[in-house]
């Protein structure tokens, strides 16, 4: 009887116990996390244990409560490796809303494929994942594995808010060092670190505990500047068989230097070829040019990457014998070719598409993508090498305007890639619009575009007229409009300008209402909508470049119309940009002018309503009309 | 003068079968010049590249281990005319491999490009560090070349064979691809002891030029034959993409083949699915189809607690399939047969494939002695059936049960289907129904018995600011109510959702929102707002204007391109139907009306009523909107297009106010 009571009680106490371990009873999540979440981080726990310069045990746990539909995309565990890493001890469990266990999940459940970077032929990154799946909201999931790191470029990062919709219970972060290995970090402002040091490791930890979810925001650049998060890098390290350090940019920018040193060896009819092409150019910028027409007209942008391969470039020598190469192999034959035509280069390292490099913290995740820079006294030059179409010196709004690391024999150098502002990235389009007795209108358009706008409507250049036809038809947004005739071109392939003319005709031009008919005045550059206003927005915002278009369209009506009503000119301005509208009668031709021009910049959340009102005016603007009569 | 010219005429004859002489030769590696003059042709004259020539082997060998296998081997060459076809110079071979050591292996890989340069051929072999090998998963591997030295004009080739012990379904071969193709064909040698069936799909039909039997050797010392089967096609133009189509490969001008029959020697003539028979007798034998049907205890134990005392089919239908659909989740995969051994384990892992979940469905309503059949179906994705005695071409499976004389569909894959509703993707106009009884099947018209319906009724008042207050009630059937259900559920919550619904539409203030039956299925999906309007009555001088159907009119007509080769596939009929009332202020004055008008496509297939009326300080505007087909074929296009141009205008029309001043 006693024995009875005894084993009850322990029963129950380790139930208690484990009730503590992982309480995932949905109710028990605090309401303010619940509001706007589409997920709950309950738990997760990421660990970084360095044991040495090369070899470092990574643990990572995690419970993740579903909320609803919305917050499926949550609902999988993805694990990322490659031949330095290896994965085990991977556990899954779902839990339903009160937190009892609907499952384990077996290893034969967890699927493994390569992972496609979407455009490398080949790589060797794989992939570990499980979808989990429930027929009804709220479950959570929670999965752990460890991973055991052989070489080491890259400390973990970590980031307490997953994505939009989804709110943090507790999330921490512990990397833990051996004796004499130091790495570096920095954190958001206002995190603490926890730091322990005994004789044999250092410990530091980071945590955030209750965050609310941030609902979803129009135009944001990211939940960067809202979250808790910590960046670390190693200092010394091993990969692939080769040291270094990564102490600073400079010291970066030496390991990769000698990684490459010796690679940018020509074949001798390589050199003579140089030699034959550039011997009557007039200067070095000729030169250059015609050097880089050789690059583009030879060879094509393939991505293969293997282990340290994903570093350091192809040898020149080998890509002069196949003409292909990823953005390492290419810029590296760039800069062997302009040496060997006596013009000096450097290789740069570039966040394609991402923020700036940090100049005070140096590590490897910040840059993706590689360029050329060759300086010269007044403009210096970056290419793009993988680009078989872009005008020589022109790298696109993914490349310009950043810090990049300039890589030169002395180490690395933190430079900034060129500008291209809203007077750069033009489009300028003149409309003539005939309309003939019948209400037959007819109507020739013509546009130029540059820089960033060249870049955006660059696509349609390439392809066949009868996809490009398909393509205007597809874009216009002229009621009732038939194509009757189009030309598209870039007049001169070394700028990044191009034209379009286009020919349309249509009888819906007018809107009719009673006896009235309504014109609308911008019939080819309307904003139709404006983004809605957001409450207590908590991210900053952003436009993706600088631009400035003008339009300009005369409308020449046929005898026997009366414009009774025309709108008034508008202007406005703000930080974001300005905005102008000029309507003119005289006679029988109508005369409207539009000009918008945008500033890139990052607003702070507060500004955002303000830009709606911005935007909005121009939405409205941009669908006035003009009030004709039948005489 | 008459000889001369019948010795033009013999010269041009010669010219023709010489240059045909010279297709016939398909040697790697022999590169004319006529390859390098090679252009595109027709209505791809500015193609990026041409497939000059792309041969195909299929033929059989014996081994004792594996017994027959069959290899494929290709061989195709291209010219690159320009930059935006350099993506052929990489290439891949996904090869498969069993859960046994049974694989497929790929060998003699041969490639090479060829440029001219200063008049002399330079030819580039593929090298071998071009060539990887990715462990895709545990079914698939996929082999990876790339090419050197590739420019615009240069011409490359590969071959290569494989070898595979799945005798099942053969290599298909395509005719046609994104670039137009000069010449193109197909060899197949099947050994006289086994029979396979071809099937054709899409919109240009090769020749079949040779149906033969030739001598073969499979096993030494005995002699046997083969059936040598050629098809051919010459100048074929590029494959291009339509919008409202099932799947492009429904298009794409290609053969395959599935296993009908086997007659080996001192062997009777086995049939695996020569004939419907034979497919249905087997189906009902399968454990993962028939046998597993049979297996009803989870069915039995759980039936009375669904259908408790009901009495009514069609009442214990509807509890069964609510069971069903709302106690599994559908894993976003289309299986012809279920991967359980125990429908039992279905529901414990609350999870499936449409086999899955279908396959349980039956078990229950089987149960509960209502006359059900599984129906096999080719999704939309997967293309059409071509008809005749072919498992393969089947990748998912429904329901059909009779009930009070009627057949109803069901598929239990989505939570918000109503009974008889299927998803979508199962649109695809056919399913073969099978009797697994009586070991029949049939071919059953599945055409969607919902469309896709909504009604949206507006109540509103203008006032001298130019706002818009009232109401807006809108009402949702069938693929209407789906998709609004899933936009519904797909939203963090109503207010993200409310956010959502608010986008695009300028000017929309929701002062409330409410949504009735959305998990109420025998009642109208619905929603009730509250609103205020601005931005959307515009001044002119002394006169105020707007566009009374406010949000929900047809802005562009979405069938914009001038021609049509395919046919057009909505997958359901649709009608809209706005009506819209607004008053207006006391000082307001209306000068005149749009005029209404009926517009009807011939036939019925679909029409456009719009209607304006005024009464005192009211205006009262109706149109609806009737699609009643879902396929119309490419000369109909022009009719749709022409009724939507009519939508697109009249529903532009505005309302216009006089001011009293």
């Amino acid at each position: 009887m006693k024995k009875h009571i005894y084993l009850t009680l322990l029963i129950a106490l380790m139930s208690t116990f484990a009730w503590a371990q992982n309480n995932y009873d949905v109710s028990k999540i605090p309401d303010q996390l619940k509001q706007d979440a589409v997920a709950v981080v309950r738990n997760e726990q990421k660990n970084f244990d360095v044991k040495s310069i090369g070899s470092a045990q990574y643990d990572y746990k995690t419970a993740i409560t579903i909320i609803n539909k919305a917050g499926e995309r949550f609902s999988n565990m993805v694990i990322g490796y490659d031949k330095f890493s290896s994965i085990y001890g991977v556990k899954a469990t779902i839990y339903d809303a009160n937190g009892k266990k609907i499952k384990d999940y077996k290893s034969a459940d967890i699927k493994d494929e390569s992972a496609s970077d979407g455009f490398s032929i080949y790589n060797d990154n794989r992939v570990k994942y499980l979808n989990f799946s429930n027929t009804t909201f709220p479950y959570t999931i929670e999965y752990s594995y460890s991973q055991d790191f052989k070489g080491i470029l890259d400390y973990p990062s970590w980031q307490d808010l997953k994505g939009f919709g989804v709110s943090v219970e507790q999330s921490s972060y512990t990397v833990q060092t051996a004796k004499g290995i130091t790495f570096r970090f920095i954190t958001n402002n206002g995190l603490k670190t926890d730091s322990l040091k005994n004789s044999d490791k250092t410990k530091y930890v980071w945590k955030s505990e209750n965050r609310p979810a941030i609902g979803s925001e129009p135009l944001s650049s990211g939940l960067s500047d809202v979250s808790n998060w910590v960046l670390a890098s190693s200092n010394d390290f091993e990969f692939d068989g080769t040291k270094g350090n990564l102490n600073n940019w400079k010291d970066f920018g030496m390991w990769f230097h000698k990684l490459n040193e010796g690679g940018n060896v020509l074949p001798e009819t390589l050199k003579a070829k140089v030699q034959s092409l550039t011997k009557d150019a007039a200067n070095t910028k000729e030169k250059i040019r015609i050097l880089y027409n050789y690059l583009q007209q030879n060879t094509r942008y393939v991505s293969i990457q293997l282990g340290i391969g994903g570093f350091k470039p192809i040898l020149a020598e080998k890509v002069a014998q196949v003409n292909y190469g990823d953005c390492k192999a290419l810029s590296n034959y760039m800069k062997a070719m302009l040496n060997e035509a006596g013009i000096h280069s450097n290789l740069v390292l570039i966040g394609n598409d991402m923020p700036s490099l940090n100049k005070n913290f140096a590590s490897n995740r910040q840059s993706n993508h590689m360029i050329l820079c060759v300086p010269q006294k007044n403009d210096t030059l970056f290419l793009e090498c993988t680009s078989q179409y872009k005008p020589m010196g022109f790298i696109g709004y993914s490349n310009s305007d950043r810090d990049v690391l300039l890589i030169t024999e002395n180490g690395g150098k933190v430079v900034r890639t060129n500008t291209y502002n809203a007077k750069d990235n033009y489009q300028i389009r003149k409309t003539k619009i005939d309309i003939d007795d019948s209400g037959l209108a007819n109507i020739a358009i013509r546009t130029n575009y540059g820089n960033a706008q060249f870049e955006d409507n660059f696509s349609l250049l390439l392809k066949e007229p009868s996809e490009q036809r398909k393509s205007i038809i597809s874009n216009n947004d002229i009621p009732g409009a038939e194509l009757i005739g189009f030309k598209i071109e870039q007049a001169d392939k070394t700028i990044p300008i191009m034209t379009d003319e286009i020919n349309f005709k249509t009888n819906q031009l007018f809107t009719k209402g009673g006896e009235k008919l309504f014109l609308t005045l911008n019939q080819t550059n309307r904003k139709e909508s404006a983004p809605a206003k957001v409450n207590n927005r908590k991210t900053h915002f952003s436009v993706p470049y600088s631009y400035n278009d003008q339009d300009e369209i005369s409308f020449t009506l046929p005898k026997g119309y009366a414009v009774e009503f025309m709108p008034k000119d508008i202007d406005i301005s703000s930080e974001f940009g300005s905005y102008t509208a000029k309507f003119l009668v005289k006679d029988n031709i109508i005369t409207y002018v539009r000009t918008q021009t945008m500033n890139n910049s990052k607003y702070p959340p507060e500004k955002y309503n303000e830009y709606v009102d911005f935007y909005k005016k121009i939405y409205q603007a941009d669908k006035l009309k003009a009030v004709l009569t039948k005489i | 003068m008459k000889i001369k010219r019948s010795i033009y005429l013999i010269g041009f004859l010669c010219l023709s079968l010489s240059t045909y002489a010279q297709k016939k030769e398909f040697k790697f590696g022999k590169v004319t010049p006529e390859d390098f003059n090679a252009k595109p042709f027709g209505q791809d004259s500015a193609a990026a590249a041409v497939k000059i020539f792309d041969v195909g082997d299929c033929y059989f060998e014996y081994n004792d281990r594996n017994g027959f296998e069959f290899v494929f081997e290709q061989h195709v060459r291209y010219k690159i005319i320009n930059k935006n076809a350099y993506d052929l110079a990489d290439f891949q071979i996904a090869l498969y491999r069993g859960s046994n050591s049974a694989k497929e292996d790929v060998s003699r890989m041969e490639a090479a490009t060829y440029n001219m340069e200063d008049d002399k051929l330079v030819i580039t072999k593929l090298g071998k560090d071009a060539k990887f090998t990715e462990n895709f998963n545990k079914n698939y591997q996929i082999k990876k070349y790339t090419l050197a030295n590739i420019k615009e004009g240069s011409v490359i080739e590969y071959k290569y064979t494989i070898r595979s012990p799945f005798t099942f379904n053969l290599r298909g071969w395509s005719f046609q691809s994104g670039i137009p193709t000069l010449y193109t064909e197909y060899n197949v040698k099947i050994p006289e002891y086994l029979f396979y069936k071809p099937s054709f799909i899409g919109y240009y039909r090769p020749t079949q030029t040779k149906r033969e039997t030739i001598n073969a050797h499979y096993v030494t010392g005995v002699n046997s034959s083969a059936v040598y089967s050629q098809y051919v096609a010459e100048n074929v133009p590029a494959m291009k993409d339509e919008p409202f189509i099932t799947t492009m490969d429904d298009y794409i001008s290609s053969i395959e083949f599935e296993l009908m029959a086997t007659r080996y020697p001192n062997d009777i003539y086995r049939d695996f699915n020569g004939t419907w028979p034979k497919i249905v007798k087997d189906l009902a034998e399968d454990e993962n189809f028939g046998l597993f049907v049979k297996r009803n205890a989870v069915a039995k134990s759980l039936l009375p607690t669904i259908i408790k005392t009901e009495t009514d089919t069609l009442k214990i239908a509807n509890l069964i399939y609510n069971y069903v659909k709302t106690n599994t989740k559908w894993n976003d995969s289309y299986r012809r047969y279920t991967s359980e051994t125990n429908p039992k384990t279905i529901l414990e892992k609350k999870t499936g494939s449409s086999a899955d979940i279908n396959l349980l469905l039956l078990i229950f309503l089987k149960e509960a002695k209502i006359d059900a059949n599984p129906v096999l179906i080719s999704t939309r994705n997967n293309g059409a059936h071509p008809g005749n005695p072919i498992i393969s071409k089947f990748n998912s499976v429904l329901v059909s049960a009779k009930i009070g004389g009627k057949d109803i569909i069901m598929d239990a894959t989505n939570n918000d289907h109503f009974l008889g509703m299927v998803s979508y993707q199962s649109l695809n106009h056919q399913g073969f129904s099978i009797d697994l009884k009586s070991q029949t099947g049939t071919w059953i018209a599945l055409e969607p018995s919902f469309n896709d319906e909504k009604i949206y009724n507006y109540s509103l008042t203008l006032d001298k600011e130019n706002k818009l207050k009232g109401t807006m009630l809108q009402y949702y059937k069938g693929y209407g109510a789906l998709s609004l259900r899933n936009r519904y559920r797909s939203n963090a919550s109503e207010t993200e959702f409310i956010k959502n619904l608010k986008k695009d539409k300028q000017g929309l203030e929701i002062d409330s929102y409410k949504i009735n039956n959305l998990n109420n299925f025998e009642e109208l999906l619905n929603e009730e707002l509250t609103v205020t309007i601005e931005d959307n009555v515009e001044e002119a001088g002394n006169l105020v204007y707007l566009n009374p159907l406010l949000y929900e009119r047809t802005k562009e007509n979405f069938l914009k391109h001038e021609a049509r080769t395919f046919p057009v596939d909505f997958g359901y009929p649709k009608k809209e139907s706005i009506r819209a009332t607004i008053n207006f202020p006391e000082d307001y004055e209306i000068d005149k009306l749009p005029k209404g008008g009926v517009f009807k496509l011939p036939e019925n297939k679909g029409s456009f009523t719009i209607s304006f009326l005024s009464q005192e300080k009211t205006v009262l505007v109706r149109s609806v909107i009737e699609i009643n087909k879902s396929v119309f074929s490419p000369e109909e296009y022009f009719d749709i297009k022409e009724l939507f141009k009519v939508i697109v205008e009249k529903q532009a029309e505005q309302i216009v106010f006089k001011k009293k001043s």
